[in-house]
């Protein structure tokens, strides 16, 4: 029921694996676009219910499953386009020099639902109000925000005060820069707006009702600014709360598409054969998910490096991303992932499946095994975001057991996990999921970074403290030359891998399985989240 | 029936030797294929038959201990109320009202999600859902006790009321008492099922309901994974309800004669 | 005769119901309020996330940042002009979250209970007629194998079979979304999307009234005024309905008040495996992001319906029974 697909940003180059004779190729060039007809009900799965739908406030990936489609970003994820991104209610952007400022040119002849035109004073509106006061990560990259001027009606200058890099504020575009109307906004409380539920946009689908429990429904918007767009002239998202229901709605073609593999991958080879259906593995690119073991530190056997590597040691990322992702992940050995082209260090150490070496490590620290093979005990709590995070969990208990540490599964429902690990620390290895958003800077970096309060979920609770893995966190994000940023965020990497300060695993993201006449499926790198206006059925 | 189930399940770590939880072959093995797995691998390549051997140790042991403590709460609880009456009573019986008129198993949910899916708290969670009917039955037949000849006499030579009810009133009242504990066990293997479906299984044992939620989703590929404990789970049931009726039977006829 | 007995039944019921709700209330709050994380970390795992003074502001906005005792007392004086309170799960209020998925439960609860009990009590007269024989003994078998089937297993089993193989009946869902119908074709719709799901939660209770009904009879077979009927020359069906299966009909009505709960249980596993937006799943939905005021509106909801038919199946006794006097209390 909850999920924790949080905001994803754009990933340079898209990963893909192919599904034999299923999956979609993104990377041959396309046709220009598939001929999808006008008209016709897609029907999805949904498996949970925000009950904030407001995508300029909440940046996650249950809210831009159906946000995204009424509520427009500045610019979306694309794969061919430069700096990967297509213009959405910008036209264009250019950073200054210095750091201190950035123009958008908005598009022109565009209308909200409620038949207001759409401004740069609600750009500025948004930005100042929303984002940096409400947007639960857009407060963070929007904190030196300063002003916004608006010269003219398309034109939004961002005034920041302190140089910002360029690169950052671009990879948030697409998920951060939800523009809503202003005038249903102003002088309101924003968090309880009623507009936060009933979404008002300039998006190719309006809102048009949500029954708890049962559907989210949203119906074509005939004075879309893209007059040939949108093709579909209803997207129905079907609540469906069990694991199992996804796979057979759809064969029973009751919904036409299932994201963010509600199609449990264990089942995907059978359901791949099924004709009629297709299943990418693709479209996911910009929402990357990394599968990691955290570590408390505080616990004595736990802050021996030793002892943290040789849990490294143990396990077998090969037999994972096989077993547990069924071939749909890749192994992971550091904190940014490998298809983050620009930001991944290729020459962080490495710890292979090697139980010999994890022995003779727990040996070294001084751990022997003791009567029945053990040498020490640890609670080891799995997230229960997912199924994956759960059956690594399952998988870990007994790698561990392999060389001697016995841990004992502690299972907890989600609001007691996030209080048992982020706010009580009372843990001592975990499994996580956090998600690598397109930026080391954005959510990765306070992973490691020390001297955060407790009680703030998805960062180092773990008593990590490296005073120079702190520096060069603090040095990397004062820092606007792009080439200079890489090389520290490398050195950031190496340190962190040096220290097993986490254990990262694996790489994921997510499948989606759709009917085959639904066209135009996975063409963008966060395509479950954008908007879908090009998506359509087969004539 | 139940007395082999028994006897697996007791011998669990003998017919199926080391951690059922290991991982041994590759996912999702069909059975009867190679002698080493002879009933197959479930997604993690775990041997399906040691699992459901000792599926059936945790199985058993959860619903007994279930049953054990509802009988245990529920007879304590009747017998206080049917024995000092009064305000007791009234109290007491108008806490398992409330209790009756809450879904059982909501309430059995609510209080495992709270205190997590551990053996202890699931046991205990099942048994809070089920000491009401025993604890009223109790009640009733310690009321057309207590005025007895025997409990006057009791009181005559001089015993505390809760002595004379624990230890001369109670063990008179058991039989019918008794006879609920197969249905209490049966319920408790389904509401342990139920709970694993909605993942609130230990995920440190193997149970048959926690396989049969694990092997759903895998249904229609590998259905021998929901189906063998299925049928286990099927087998107990009857065989604890049949063994409970043949029992009640018993007792009936010794009281009739009695 | 009959006028007098239920109002004082009624009466007392009433008066008892209110020490009963506090109880509820009391040990729903209790149990949310000793759970660890609050409905702030539930809604941060849900939305991937957020710093300090967010959390912060979020407590206090949900009233969080202040004590059990005050929040027990605001929730209670609230309740007393009868508003169940905010749901931070759903963004909107209580009442109108439960109000919208009573009928759902009720219609399904009710169904699956027609069916379990006018299905089992048949099959039981079946098998009383002639106790012992083997209609009975294989009717009696079946009925306890498939009350011995986890109901969601049971429920999967029949979608792929009816829903996916050969594509007879909805997979889920209480009815087809926005479908635009009215009146009789929009109860026929809905009446199609329950025949799984009713199945599956009716067949596992029809071994409870099969039995009933079946040992009720058998016992009665050996009673004075059955004898007395076989005597004067009553015979086969008119015997077995008008005196031996009217009289077994009594425990099976005590029965259908103690499993109504048990049955509202019961359904939350049906409602998530078939996609029903029904109270049950919502009572696990409630509990899983820690929204107490929502627990609570369900429980008390729940607790209702459950006495309402715990009322009505006194009221039924009192008149399938001439005998019974007002001892039925509790």
């Amino acid at each position: 029921m909850t999920d924790l697909r949080d905001g994803p940003m754009r990933a340079p180059l898209p990963r893909r694996r192919l599904l034999a004779g299923a999956a979609a190729l993104p990377f041959l060039p396309r046709p220009a676009l598939a001929q999808a007809k006008r008209g016709g009900r897609l029907t999805v799965a949904a498996d949970s219910e925000p009950p904030n739908l407001n995508p300029a406030i909440i940046a996650s990936n249950g809210v831009f499953f159906v946000a995204s489609k009424v509520i427009e970003p500045l610019a979306e994820a694309d794969y061919r386009a430069k700096d990967g991104l297509a213009p959405r209610l910008a036209t264009a952007w250019e950073g200054a020099a210095d750091g201190r400022s950035l123009t958008f040119t908005l598009r022109q002849g565009v209308t909200w639902h409620d038949a207001k035109p759409f401004s740069s004073a609600d750009v500025a509106f948004s930005a100042l109000e929303v984002w940096k006061k409400h947007g639960n990560l857009g407060r963070a990259v929007f904190r030196e925000l300063e002003a916004v001027e608006t010269p003219d009606a398309h034109t939004a200058i961002f005034r920041f005060a302190v140089p910002t890099p360029a690169q950052l504020i671009r990879n948030a575009l697409p998920a951060l820069t939800a523009v809503v109307p202003k005038h249903l906004y102003e002088g309101t409380d924003i968090m309880r707006n009623p507009a936060n539920q009933k979404l008002v946009g300039t998006g190719p689908f309006r809102f048009a009702e949500w029954r708890p429990g049962e559907y989210t429904r949203l119906v074509r918007n005939p004075t879309y600014w893209d007059q040939a767009r949108p093709f579909l002239n209803e997207i129905v998202y079907r609540v469906l709360p069990d694991r199992a229901a996804a796979a057979n709605a759809l064969e029973a073609e009751e919904i036409q598409l299932a994201a963010f593999s509600a199609v449990p991958l264990a089942d995907l080879d059978r359901i791949a054969k099924v004709p009629g259906m297709k299943v990418y593995s693709n479209g996911y690119e910009g929402l990357t998910y990394q599968l990691v073991v955290e570590i408390n530190h505080r616990r004595k056997e736990l802050s021996d490096v030793r002892v943290r590597r040789a849990i490294a040691h143990a396990i077998d990322r090969d037999f994972v991303v096989r077993a547990i992702f069924r071939g749909f992940a890749a192994t992971s050995q550091g904190p940014v992932p490998k298809n983050d082209r620009v930001f991944h260090a290729t020459d962080v150490a490495g710890y292979g499946f090697n139980p010999q070496r994890a022995n003779a490590l727990l040996d070294e620290a001084g751990y022997p095994r003791s009567e029945g093979g053990i040498r020490f005990r640890l609670r080891l709590l799995p997230a229960p975001f997912f199924n994956e995070t759960r059956q690594f969990g399952d998988y870990l208990r007994q790698a561990l057991a392999a060389v001697g540490i016995d841990a004992t599964i502690v299972s907890n429902d989600t609001p007691a996990h996030l209080r048992a690990v982020y706010t009580d620390r009372a843990f001592d290895i975990t499994v996580a999921s956090p998600v690598y958003r397109g930026d080391p800077a954005i959510s990765t970096t306070i992973l490691f970074q020390s001297g955060l309060p407790a009680g703030v979920p998805f960062a180092n609770q773990y008593g990590y403290e490296n005073p120079e893995v702190d520096a060069l966190i603090k040095q990397a994000a004062a820092t606007i030359d792009d080439a200079e940023r890489v090389r520290l965020y490398n050195a950031f990497q190496k340190q962190v891998t040096d220290d097993v300060a986490l254990v990262n695993v694996a790489e994921f993201s997510f499948i989606t399985v759709a009917r085959d006449n639904v066209l135009n499926v996975s063409n963008n790198p966060r395509w479950a989240v954008s908007n879908w206006a090009d998506t359509g059925f087969a004539v | 029936m139940l007395a082999i189930l028994l006897a697996v399940a007791l011998a669990a770590p003998i017919l199926a030797p080391g951690d059922p939880l290991a991982i041994k072959g590759d996912p999702l093995l069909p059975p009867w294929q190679t002698m080493a797995h002879p009933l197959g691998t479930d997604r993690l390549g775990r041997d399906v038959l040691s699992a459901l051997i000792h599926g059936a140790r945790t199985t058993l042991l959860v619903a007994t201990a279930a049953a054990a403590a509802a009988l245990f709460i529920g007879i304590t609880v009747g017998t206080i109320a049917g024995f000092l009456g009064g305000w007791v009573d009234e109290a007491l019986m108008r806490v398992a009202e409330a209790f009756q008129t809450v879904p059982a198993f909501l309430l059995t949910l609510a209080l495992i999600s709270v205190t997590g899916p551990r053996v202890p708290t699931i046991v205990l969670g099942i048994a809070i859902g089920a000491w009401m009917q025993p604890a009223r039955i109790t009640r009733a037949e310690i009321l057309s006790l207590r005025e007895r000849d025997f409990v006057a006499a009791a009181r005559v030579i001089g015993m505390r009321p809760l002595e004379i009810a624990f230890r001369e009133v109670l063990p008179n009242a058991l039989t019918p008492v008794v006879s609920l504990a197969a249905v209490i066990v049966a319920a408790a293997v389904l509401i342990e099922a139920a709970l694993s479906f909605l993942g609130f299984g230990d995920p440190n044992r193997f149970t048959w309901g926690s396989m049969i939620a694990e092997g759903r989703t895998v249904l229609r590929r590998a259905p021998f994974l929901s189906i063998i404990p299925g049928i286990g789970l099927v087998l107990t049931v009857l065989a604890v309800h049949l063994t409970g009726q043949g029992v009640a039977k018993a007792l009936r006829t010794r009281r009739h004669a009695a | 005769m009959a006028g007098r007995r239920p109002l004082a039944l009624m009466r007392r019921r009433l008066i008892g119901v209110v020490p009963v709700f506090a109880l509820v209330v009391l040990g729903a709050f209790a149990l949310l309020e000793s759970a660890p994380g609050d409905a702030v970390d539930a809604y941060l795992a849900g939305i991937g996330g957020g710093d300090a003074a967010q959390m912060a502001a979020l407590r206090a906005e949900w009233g969080l940042d202040q004590g059990p005792l005050p929040r027990f007392l605001a929730y209670i004086s609230a309740l007393a002009r009868l508003d169940l309170g905010w749901s931070t799960a759903f963004g909107r209020p209580v009442l109108d979250v439960v109000l919208a998925r009573l009928p759902n439960t009720l219609l399904l609860m009710g169904l699956a209970t027609g069916l379990a009990l006018s299905l089992g009590s048949l099959l039981g007269i079946i098998c009383g007629a002639r106790p012992g024989s083997l209609q009975d003994r294989t009717l009696s078998l079946a009925a306890i194998a498939l009350y011995a089937m986890p109901g969601f297993w049971l429920g999967l089993v029949l979608i792929v079979a009816f829903s996916v193989e050969r594509r007879w009946l909805p997979s889920g869902g209480i009815e087809t979304v926005a479908s635009g119908l009215t009146g009789l074709d929009r109860a026929a719709d809905i009446g199609r999307h329950l025949v799984l799901p009713v199945l599956s939660l009716g067949l596992v209770y029809m071994a409870l009234y099969l039995r009933l009904m079946r040992d009720g009879m058998a016992e009665l077979w050996a009673q004075d005024f059955v004898r007395a009927a076989r005597a004067r020359g009553m015979h086969g069906a008119r015997l077995v309905l008008r005196h031996v299966a009217r009289n077994a009909l009594l425990p099976v009505v005590t029965m259908l008040g103690l499993q109504s709960a048990a049955m509202l249980g019961g359904s939350v596993v049906i409602e998530s495996v078939f996609a029903i937006p029904g109270l049950g799943r919502l009572a696990s939905e409630a509990v899983a992001r820690r929204d107490t005021p929502l627990l609570l509106g369900v429980m008390l909801l729940s607790a209702m319906v459950v006495m309402l038919v715990n009322l009505l199946v006194d009221l039924a006794y009192a008149m399938l029974d001439p005998r019974v006097g007002s001892g039925t209390g509790g």
